[in-house]
């Protein structure tokens, strides 16, 4: 064993040869050793010291004592119907009273129980080897089915559930069933770049080895093809870490893992993403084809597309773009509640109508307990799953207050804290004289679930120092959420434009975005919406025209390629325009919200219950479903 | 469904008449980017980017209304009722009087009223003489085929010599109200009591004939069926085959406050902007199809601009129908408004007075830049 090397330790399963692909074919120049093993053995190398990198279950390292790490980009998956893990019964789900376990995985083991558990079923779980499982279904005991026995056990049994399948219908979200993970500071950028393009040889060589595994196993490669490309995802993006996340809360929540688990990737640069080869210049056309059909659009070529793509046209590209990423056809919303804890704030941001300098002793205000207890009970009675909880920079309001709120909130209410934005955790980093990370750590030790993406504006200094001179740069608001998302919590991201910046800040705005998501995937969701001007002290006029925000929505869901959803702003630009959004690449309708005060104190007066939202987004031909943070769908209360 | 959106795109590029199977077809096509695409191709084939607006005024001289239509906020069905109004002839002329002092160079008047069973016809002719003498080149469009027919009615005379009755006191053309939707097992439900189909049109065929312009409306959005929109602007189009006397159809969204359909939901954006759509595919022979801001909402204008709209209506001063059925759209929106809206949306402002003949564009519109060189600004105003 070589000192300086890498050790691996993968699965020669065919769903993870796509990812060892490259590896195998030049180990010589790469800094690693790769070995193989059962995917059990692999965690148990990690945690023994005797593998650097293992392509571990999700159920081992949501399991595992040491601290762990994620590689970014890299990922089993799927998004729906997986094929390889199925329940085979000969009756009914419903009514099975014994499941026999394949006792080689556990991670399938843990998401059939938990997937029990969400349909309110308590069938008893046996374990049996891995060899007798298919034997042992018959009469009322089901069977867990793992692996290429899965082809054919799906047709011999009148009842199959696919548990891929069944995951995505309960939630929306992709399921993943392994990652490259080791312990911190295992890999570097180097490393995890040649990973990543051990996948890229792999994906591109999908039908090779497809080819060879028939050869070697027996069976028509056409199928192992189909499922290695239609039914196994590889990437690790977004949408597959918001699964992830889901199913170790779920799975916590129904106390079939002992501790809430996060998934927490390296912190790595991103490799190097595949530009397009330079070219000459291409027509707006060919650039919103190409785009709509998933390619990525370069900071010149958006500034183009912005200045000179026809309206419906650019709207249709992001319509087809969205079709591509949700094709259900289904759009979300949450309720949940904006509170503002404090209206006391140090920024005095000119386009702010809100805030009240800490000398305004009049008007300014901290929330109670007692007033806070009663907006959280009528949250939670009237659906709601969520607090917005935003407030000025108080500078009366050491950590220890937010501690403090957290733990009663998580103690006293069924409600997940998305809250605050990266300015406010900056603020308290400031006054408590504690580093940005140290600040997040201990506000989700205390119960912060996410982070919203607020007081972005406009990534971009020149602008920022024109409106709020007093707010944090582009570096430092990217920063906090780099850190967040390297800490497991996944956040939004927001742009507020019209205030007199040119197209090039908001395609700047938008790269930033992009190139940090690449590296982190943490953002859910890219957010934006016009200024509200009214009663501000910026003298500009509302920028509020409708064609203006259809223009600059559609294009961020061509450029933001990396994040899953995009949400309409109704609140801003009313439900009507925020409806024909859904038309220009929207897939999620936002909050019912039940208070907002802050662009409701800019002129903003939309208001909508959540019946309503529900005949926007039908109107718009779509069906509609709740949602958490993570953009997860919830049942329908 | 029989015929495909591909067919119906081939039949409008080759200008064939669209039938009611496709209007249907086209209501229920999924895709609203492909169907606004394929207005947009008819809409610039018409007018390029040319988009219309003028300078006008509502007068609403009465509320006080015999019939009883369901979807209406705005009549009070007695002279005494709460919020029953009929404005004394200076009143209504003062408020002509008023824009004129102000320098507000309007150019026309849009006149709608209630069916008021006490005015006599002097009323009218009056109304009409005095707004001409205060400003004898202000357009006067005014009277719905309904009040028309209300008169002839009332005041025992033929749709004509109403007519020639009231042109002979200055009224220049027709506004497209009271048509709401022609189906009679609707108008049975939301209407009862005032004139039907063939009594609308022929108003307007009549007016036609006389050599006077007229607009058409659409009531949607309430208990109509998808067929009985596209039945009613065929009507509207036959009718234009054989007179070729309508400037502009508006389709007008139903607003669901403080009338008896208060539990219908008003209908949706996207739902706005597809009736905006098929109305430009259906309608051929119409030259212009209005987004009316007031009732539309001005987001929502802008938007339909791209979805078949060529015109957005005007200044508006006062208007008081839709407003008590809940709009919360301002009443008035100033030209520089109307301007920059148009120019935002990427389309071409054109001041046109009633009949479409341009009153300023270009330079000569407005002192007013583009919206994109508008944001070239390096530092920022601020009061302080």
């Amino acid at each position: 064993m070589s000192d300086n090397k890498i050790r691996l330790s993968a699965v020669s399963f065919l769903n993870a040869r796509p990812i060892t692909y490259g590896l195998e074919r030049d180990l010589g120049g790469t800094p690693f050793d790769l070995s193989f093993d059962l995917p059990s053995r692999c965690a148990e190398r990690l945690v023994t010291g005797d593998a650097d990198l293992g392509l571990i279950p999700v159920g081992a390292y949501a399991a595992s004592d040491v601290d762990l790490r994620i590689v970014p980009g890299i990922a089993i998956a799927s998004h729906g119907p997986v094929r390889t893990v199925l329940l085979v019964s000969a009756a009914p789900w419903d009514e099975l009273e014994e499941i026999a376990l394949d006792g080689a995985s556990r991670s399938s083991a843990l998401l059939l129980r938990l997937l029990c558990h969400e349909r309110g079923l308590r069938p008893r779980f046996r374990e049996v080897p891995h060899e007798d499982v298919l034997n042992a279904a018959g009469g009322k005991t089901g069977a867990l089915v793992i692996g290429d026995a899965g082809f054919e056990a799906g047709e011999k049994f009148p009842y199959v559930v696919d548990l891929g399948a069944a995951w995505h219908d309960l939630t929306g979200l992709p399921f993943v069933y392994a990652v490259w993970a080791g312990r911190p500071g295992a890999v570097d950028a180097e490393a995890t770049a040649r990973l990543q393009a051990s996948l890229e040889d792999g994906l591109a060589a999908r039908l090779t080895i497809a080819r060879a595994w028939g050869e070697a196993h027996g069976g028509p490669p056409a199928l192992y093809e189909a499922y290695l490309t239609r039914n196994i995802r590889y990437r690790l993006g977004a949408e597959e870490l918001s699964g992830m996340a889901a199913f170790f809360e779920r799975a916590h929540a129904a106390g079939l893992l002992p501790r809430p688990v996060r998934p927490r990737l390296y912190e790595v640069a991103a490799a190097p993403t595949a530009q397009t080869a330079a070219r000459g210049p291409r027509s707006i056309d060919a650039l919103l084809s190409d785009a709509a059909a998933g390619a990525r659009l370069s900071p010149e070529d958006a500034l183009r597309v912005y200045a000179e793509a026809p309206v419906l046209e650019l709207g249709a590209a992001a319509d087809q773009r969205r079709r591509a990423l949700h094709p259900d056809d289904t759009v979300t919303y949450i309720i949940d509640r904006n509170v503002n804890y404090t209206n006391v704030c140090v920024t005095r941001c000119k386009f702010c109508n809100f805030y009240r300098p800490p000398t305004n002793k009049t008007e300014g205000y901290v929330l109670s307990r007692e007033e806070l207890a009663r907006k959280f009970q009528e949250t939670v009675d009237l659906g709601g799953v969520q607090i917005l909880l935003q407030g000025g920079l108080n500078p009366n309001l050491p950590i220890g207050w937010y501690e403090e709120l957290f733990r009663w909130m998580k103690a006293n209410f069924p409600l997940a804290i998305h809250g605050l934005s990266p300015e406010e955790i900056r603020y308290i980093a400031e006054i408590e004289n504690m580093s940005i990370r140290a600040v997040i750590e201990r506000l989700v030790a205390s119960g912060l679930d996410s982070i919203p993406g607020g007081g972005a504006e406009i990534l971009d200094d020149e602008i920022r120092h024109a409106i709020s001179p007093l707010k944090c740069t582009t570096d430092t608001w990217l920063e906090v959420m780099r850190q967040a998302h390297a800490l497991g919590l996944r956040t939004t991201a927001t742009m507020v434009f019209g205030f007199g910046e040119e197209p090039r800040h908001i395609v700047s705005h938008l790269e930033r975005l992009r190139a940090l998501q690449d590296q982190t995937a943490g953002f859910t969701a890219f957010i934006c919406w016009p200024f509200q001007a009214e009663g501000t002290r910026l003298k500009l006029r509302d920028d509020t025209t409708a064609m203006r925000y259809l223009r600059i929505f559609a294009l961020s869901r061509l450029y933001l390629d990396n994040f899953p959803s995009l949400q309409v702003s109704w609140p801003t630009m009313g439900p009507e325009v925020g409806q024909v959004g859904l038309r220009f690449g929207g897939n999620d309708f936002g909050s019912a919200m039940i208070e907002e005060n802050v662009v409701s104190q800019a002129g903003a007066i939309f208001k909508l219950s959540a019946e309503d939202i529900e005949r926007y987004i039908r109107a718009a031909g779509f069906a509609p479903r709740r949602r958490n943070m993570r953009y997860e769908r919830l049942a329908t209360a | 469904m029989s015929v495909t959106f591909s067919e119906i795109r081939d039949k409008v590029r080759a200008a064939e008449p669209l039938t009611l199977e496709d209007g249907v077809a086209l209501f229920q096509h999924r895709n609203l980017m492909e169907l606004g695409a394929l207005a947009n191709e008819v809409r610039e084939r018409l007018h390029g980017d040319r988009t219309y607006f003028n300078r006008n005024l509502h007068i609403n001289a009465t509320n006080v209304c015999e019939a009883s239509c369901r979807f209406c906020s705005f009549a009070r069905l007695q002279p005494g009722d709460k919020g029953a109004y009929t404005m004394t002839l200076e009143e209504a002329w003062g408020r002509l009087r008023a824009r004129v002092d102000a320098e507000d160079p309007i150019t026309e008047i849009h006149i709608v009223n209630g069916l008021h069973p006490g005015l006599p016809f002097a009323y009218y002719t009056d109304l009409l003489a005095g707004l001409k003498k205060i400003q004898p080149s202000i357009h006067l469009k005014a009277f719905t085929a309904v009040e028309i027919f209300y008169f002839s009615q009332k005041f025992g005379m033929s749709i004509e010599a109403v007519l020639q009755a009231l042109r002979a006191a200055g009224l220049d053309s027709l506004p497209g109200g009271g048509a709401e939707i022609f189906a009679a097992r609707v108008r049975k439900k939301i209407c009862d009591d005032k004139s039907d189909a063939d009594q609308w049109l022929e108003v307007h065929r009549v007016a036609h004939r006389l050599g006077m312009r007229s607009n058409c409306t659409m009531l949607y959005g309430h208990i109509e069926t998808v067929e009985e929109r596209v039945d009613h602007m065929l009507r509207l189009r036959s009718l234009q085959e054989e007179t070729g006397g309508f400037q502009t159809f508006i389709p007008l969204a139903f607003h669901p406050e403080n009338n008896a359909l208060m539990k219908l939901p008003a209908p949706t954006g996207v739902e706005d902007l597809r009736t905006y759509a098929v109305a430009r595919l259906l309608l051929h022979n119409i030259p212009h199809i209005k987004a009316y801001w007031i009732m539309l909402g001005v987001k929502t204008a802008q938007t339909a601009l791209w979805f078949g709209a060529d015109d957005l209506d005007g200044t508006v001063q006062e208007e008081r129908i839709y407003h008590m059925a809940g709009a919360d759209t301002p009443q008035v929106m100033h030209p520089t408004e109307i301007v920059r809206i148009i120019q935002n949306a990427g389309r071409t402002p054109v001041e046109r007075d009633t009949l479409y003949n341009v009153v300023a564009e270009g330079d000569a519109l407005l002192p007013q830049k583009p919206f994109r060189r508008d944001v070239r600004r390096r530092t920022l105003e601020v009061v302080s």
